[in-house]
């Protein structure tokens, strides 16, 4: 694999998506090329930067009973 | 056959003990698609009606949350897409330019990346606010994959799409995203102080466009 490669694919790598041949070439690379190992641990960071930092938003309660309410509403129409 | 009578009434508690669970990755990813609670619940409401109207068709074996989120981004898109005129297409457009450039860039000068570490320093609100103005599409497939933890093969069946847009969906998205928060965090001053090389390219930047503007 080369750098070019690497770019194309590194996010593959960071989902955790990539298997076989190509997760081993993709290391053999990393591993004697420093830019690259950067480039994936970048990709990694980037990634629970996303995860960390958009806090997630809970249901209102409300919604939780509107939707019960609208599915027993349905069932009992059954 | 008497079994076929009850199978009607145990199948909505079947359904409500089984998709209950999910209201909130729904209306997190409703939120984040809508940008605004009530739309948001009115989409998770619609989403569980349909799924319960549609319970039969979910076979049985299959990813049932990944088959909820799937109808969520079909009424999404039959309800939401078209009355949103934001995000700015143009906008977009310019810092999909900016990107290019910027990865073709990277491509032949082997430069250190000195946003490497600057990535933690962002706030979360122009983390948050860089995801609520990418391009649907690429918010999705950021949401599915980042907040969710769906694999490629389930962010493709839930968005119907092949694996390969799946793909360049997530390395676009994230590329505009990373480049609209640092945006945002140098726009607010506050990643000055660590980016002395991107803030020069920056000044050199606006100053000619000022130049240009000015004649």
């Amino acid at each position: 694999m080369d750098c070019h490669k690497v770019r194309e694919v590194v996010f593959l790598y960071a989902d955790k998506e990539m298997d076989g041949e190509l997760l081993i070439s993709f290391e053999q690379h990393v591993a004697i090329c420093p830019e690259c190992a950067r480039r994936a641990v970048h990709a990694e960071r980037l990634i629970m930067v996303v995860r960390k930092r958009c806090g997630r938003q809970m249901a209102p309660a409300d919604l939780r009973r509107r939707i019960l309410t609208s599915l027993r509403h349905r069932e009992a129409g059954n | 056959m008497s079994k076929k009578v009850d199978s009607s009434h145990s199948q909505g508690w079947n359904f409500e003990a089984a998709a209950m669970p999910f209201v909130d990755s729904l209306y997190n990813t409703a939120y984040r698609m809508t940008r605004n609670s009530e739309d948001a619940q009115d989409l998770v409401q619609e989403t569980y009606l349909k799924a319960y109207r549609h319970y039969d068709k979910f076979q049985e074996g299959t990813n049932f949350k990944a088959w909820l989120f799937k109808i969520l981004k079909n009424s999404f898109i039959n309800n939401y897409r078209k009355k949103q005129s934001r995000p700015p297409q143009s906008d977009f457009a310019e810092i999909e330019d900016a990107l290019e450039s910027r990865v073709s860039d990277e491509a032949t000068q082997n430069i250190k990346n000195p946003e490497d570490e600057l990535l933690e320093d962002v706030l979360d609100e122009d983390v948050q606010r860089a995801l609520d103005e990418l391009p649907h599409d690429y918010r999705m497939a950021i949401l599915l994959a980042d907040l969710e933890g769906f694999s490629y093969k389930e962010i493709a069946e839930i968005l119907e799409v092949p694996l390969g847009t799946v793909m360049s969906r997530l390395y676009r998205g994230r590329k505009l995203l990373e480049s609209a928060m640092l945006d945002y965090a140098r726009e607010h001053g506050y990643l000055r102080d660590g980016s002395p090389a991107k803030m020069r390219t920056r000044d050199a930047d606006s100053k000619e466009y000022r130049d240009k503007a000015s004649g």
